[in-house]
């Protein structure tokens, strides 16, 4: 079937206008691939390209190799953006791009399927970068025609981007430009559209900037805001209603009805996270001794207790708050006032981590960084490390100092490097490292360290076993076995989140029940191996993505004060390390030849054949 | 590795799951497998009783490990298993004797965790009983060999313990509860 979608460009009128107003549409057609037959796809595939600088729109059908190689959401985003990024290029200039995507089951019957991917060059990191939010706003943008949208250049002035139900708008946002999230999205939701946008951070380009859709999910790492904002573009809202696709609904209602058995059954898919949120995280992880606390200098808080979810469930009028078919609902809001709560990688950085026993003052925090739109991961981390730095136990002095775009806006690294104390940046390739110490958690840390996006709890997400011991309890304290694990968990990883679905539900799902519920909703047959493996393509691309920007296997590593006093063994950790690269069929952190043919990635890794010859 | 390797093999024998002598246990590391001997008793597994051998192809050590070696092979190469359990469970090798294709469980867990129990074909040690086993772990967490025993794969040796006991337990279930309707 040839697909037709009606698109619509706006031309950008430099005069002053109130928003929203109806501008003369122009039709574009529809422009398929070369060759690419006319057959309607079940994967993944309308892509919508929208550039800025030309005020250019384009539809089309995405290859289906690469559909049926990618799957989606940070699959798709990783291939486009490999694909269509000259190397070094900076990732704040018009040259870079950002991605948009969803995945096969966003918005479908599937639980925990309301999330989407934002990828693009980090300009915190400089690596490739995906970051996801839950919500509502996936599921609106498949329903309003697209699964995927590429956005490339700088516009002149202020635009927001609109999709309503097909038909595409640039439209001017001066209006809007300077405001912050909570009044942008206001603005912007009227009409039923759901809106992902940024604050006054991404406008400044402040490197740790968010994208917030509906008010609070935050596709918050990496700095993709500032790369919004580096484009003039202040937001982007959808609305739809279209249906979404299933290619076989009996056997997806099967296997959705057998995932649903799985998370009932799982005690903290269906029990902890669904009665505390996140935060019921605080007290076991400061019972662990791998609390962060004082910068990564202790591992254990005195006080914990009044930062933990139970003692916000005891002293706060809460009401749950859920993304697009979750029933686990972990997000929390403080009835009385309206605001949202805190989670928990956002209570251990600005408590725990600033020695802040406060909850008010965390509290307070997280509205500052959800309304400027700044990761509260990276920017409480930098304000521990201020406080390190500087003395004193005020975090909102440093913070304030953040939001509003002064040198700490950088994040910790750039800060320390500066006070010529980069040791006491907590981070990896300048990613700030979440609410696990390391030291106590030994497969996070050879996940930290082999991370492709710097420091990241969620790319392994080692916290299952190690922590919580789902599937099985492993031992935290030992690196015997980590490194055949990591690998296979970062491709699951890899795989769910290119679904997309929460990492929440490995809780209790294996790659058995995520391969049967692509299958059922793309309607061929994926096993739970070729599930796997399209995981480690994923990972492998992303590995060559950050070698091509000279990222070598040096950075594969963690913070010195973590091998301080031998806590963790560097002897031992840079063993586990080759080991790891054994398993992945990499030397020194470079995917070899066979591996990369292997895995089909012949043609991307032609850079390296012409770099070595 | 061994000493992992010899507490799930007591383990196994204690449970009944097989005996002594019959069925192996093996892990990976790195482009390696660490596998139970040929003739050993998985109830005294020493250092001794296991030997390393390359991931990739056969060599010289394959002589005196375990005679299903060429199915752990296999089982590493084509999938992400870090661990593998080849059992002779006595109620699973009977519900694969009077079934075909696969059996479904009738127990909750045997329903939430395996959805279905294939059962494949092939005689032992043979390239083409290692083709089928792997094939059908490249989608299941377990499977039965008609006649002959169960393979499980696992991130980590319990997670294939697991798996084998499950299989036998949901095998038990199945074998019982069919007798009883039968009656």
């Amino acid at each position: 079937m040839l697909i037709y979608i009606a698109i619509y460009i706006e031309k950008f009128s430099n005069k002053r206008v109130k928003i929203p107003k109806i501008y003369k549409r122009k039709p574009l057609k529809v422009t398929l691939y070369k060759n690419q037959k006319e057959i309607r796809l079940p994967h993944i595939e309308k892509v919508l390209t929208v550039d800025l600088a030309k005020d250019k729109i384009r539809a089309e059908n995405i290859q289906k190799e690469i559909a049926s190689n990618y799957i989606g959401g940070r699959g798709i985003g990783v291939k486009l953006l490999f694909d269509m990024l000259s190397p070094n290029i900076d990732p704040l200039s018009d040259e870079n791009i950002l991605i948009f995507a969803t995945g096969p089951v966003t918005g479908t019957i599937v639980p925990l399927s309301g999330r989407h991917v934002v990828v693009s060059k980090s300009p915190l990191t400089g690596t490739i970068f995906d970051s996801s939010a839950g919500g509502f706003f996936g599921r609106e943008l498949r329903r309003s025609g697209f699964d995927v949208v590429i956005i490339k250049g700088a516009s002149e002035k202020p635009v927001y981007l609109e999709i309503d139900d097909g038909h595409v708008d640039i439209k001017d946002a001066r209006d809007l430009w300077g405001k912050n999230v909570r009044e942008t999205t206001s603005f912007l939701s009227k009409d039923g559209f759901k809106v992902s946008c940024i604050g006054k951070a991404g406008e400044k380009l402040i490197l740790m900037s968010s994208i917030m859709s509906e008010y609070t999910h935050a596709c918050g790492r990496g700095g993709l805001g500032a790369v919004m904002g580096s484009k003039k573009l202040k937001a982007f809202r959808v609305k739809g209603s279209r249906d979404i696709n299933i290619s076989d609904e009996e056997k997806m209602k099967k296997y959705v009805a057998e995932s649903m058995r799985l998370l009932n059954a799982s005690p903290v898919a269906s029990k902890g996270l669904a009665y505390y949120g996140t935060p019921s995280l605080v007290n076991l992880i400061n019972t662990m001794r791998i609390m962060p606390t004082d910068n990564f200098r202790k591992v254990h808080f005195e006080n914990a207790y009044k930062v933990s979810g139970e003692y916000i469930a005891e002293n706060y009028d809460i009401k749950k708050k859920t993304c697009y078919n979750c029933f686990i609902a972990c997000k929390r809001e403080d009835k009385k006032r309206g605001i949202e709560l805190p989670e928990y990688e956002t209570i251990a950085m600005f408590g725990p981590n600033s020695m802040n026993d406060d909850i008010e003052k965390i509290i307070q925090a997280n509205l500052i960084c959800n309304d400027y739109g700044v990761d509260t991961i990276s920017a409480g981390s930098t304000v521990s490390c201020y406080l390190e730095l500087e003395g004193g136990n005020d975090i909102e002095t440093p913070l304030k100092e953040i939001v509003e775009g002064g040198p700490l806006s950088e994040g910790s690294l750039r800060y320390s490097k500066r006070k010529g104390k980069e040791g006491s940046s907590m981070s990896v390739k300048g990613l700030e490292i979440p609410g696990y110490d390391p030291r106590g958690v030994l497969g996070l840390a050879l996940s930290y360290a082999t991370s492709n996006r710097g420091a990241c709890h969620l790319r392994a997400y080692m916290v299952a076993p190690e922590i919580l011991g789902k599937p099985k309890l492993i031992d935290r304290l030992s690196f015997s076995g980590k490194s055949g694990l990591i690998q296979i968990f970062q491709n699951i990883s890899a795989g769910i989140h290119s679904l997309v679905m929460c990492q929440f539900s490995s809780f209790a799902l294996s790659e058995e029940e995520y391969s049967n519920l692509l299958s059922a909703a793309v309607g061929e047959k994926y096993t739970s191996e070729e599930f796997i493996r399209m995981g480690e393509r994923i990972y492998n691309l992303e590995r060559l993505f950050n070698i091509r920007e000279d990222i070598s296997y040096s950075h594969d590593t963690l913070p010195e004060r973590f091998f301080a006093e031998d806590r963790i063994s560097k002897e031992e950790f840079d063993s586990v390390l080759d080991e790891y690269y054994v398993y992945r069929g990499w030397n020194k952190g470079v995917p070899t030849k066979e591996k990369l043919d292997s895995l089909g990635l012949k043609k991307e890794a032609k850079f390296l054949v012409e770099r070595d010859s | 590795m061994w000493k992992e390797i010899a507490k799930f093999g007591k383990k196994l024998v204690d449970g009944g799951y097989l005996s002594s002598h019959f069925g192996n246990i093996s892990v990976r590391v790195g482009d390696s497998i660490t596998v139970t001997r040929s003739g050993s008793m998985l109830d005294e597994i020493t250092e001794a009783s296991v030997v390393t051998v390359d991931l990739h192809k056969p060599s010289s050590l394959d002589l005196i490990a375990s005679s299903e070696t060429i199915v752990h092979r296999e089982i590493y190469k084509r999938t992400s298993a870090l661990a593998v359990i080849h059992a002779h469970c006595p109620f699973a090798v009977v519900e694969s004797l009077l079934n075909d294709g696969s059996i479904e469980p009738y127990d909750s867990e045997g329903k939430f965790f395996f959805h279905e129990i294939p059962i494949v074909t092939g005689n032992i040690g043979t390239k083409e009983l290692a083709e089928n086993v792997a094939t059908s772990l490249e989608q299941h967490k377990g499977c039965i060999v008609k006649a002959h025993g169960t393979f499980a794969v696992g991130k980590i040796l319990e997670e294939a313990y697991v798996h084998t006991t499950m299989m036998e337990h949901s095998s038990k279930i199945k074998y019982y509860c069919d007798l009883t309707k039968n009656k």
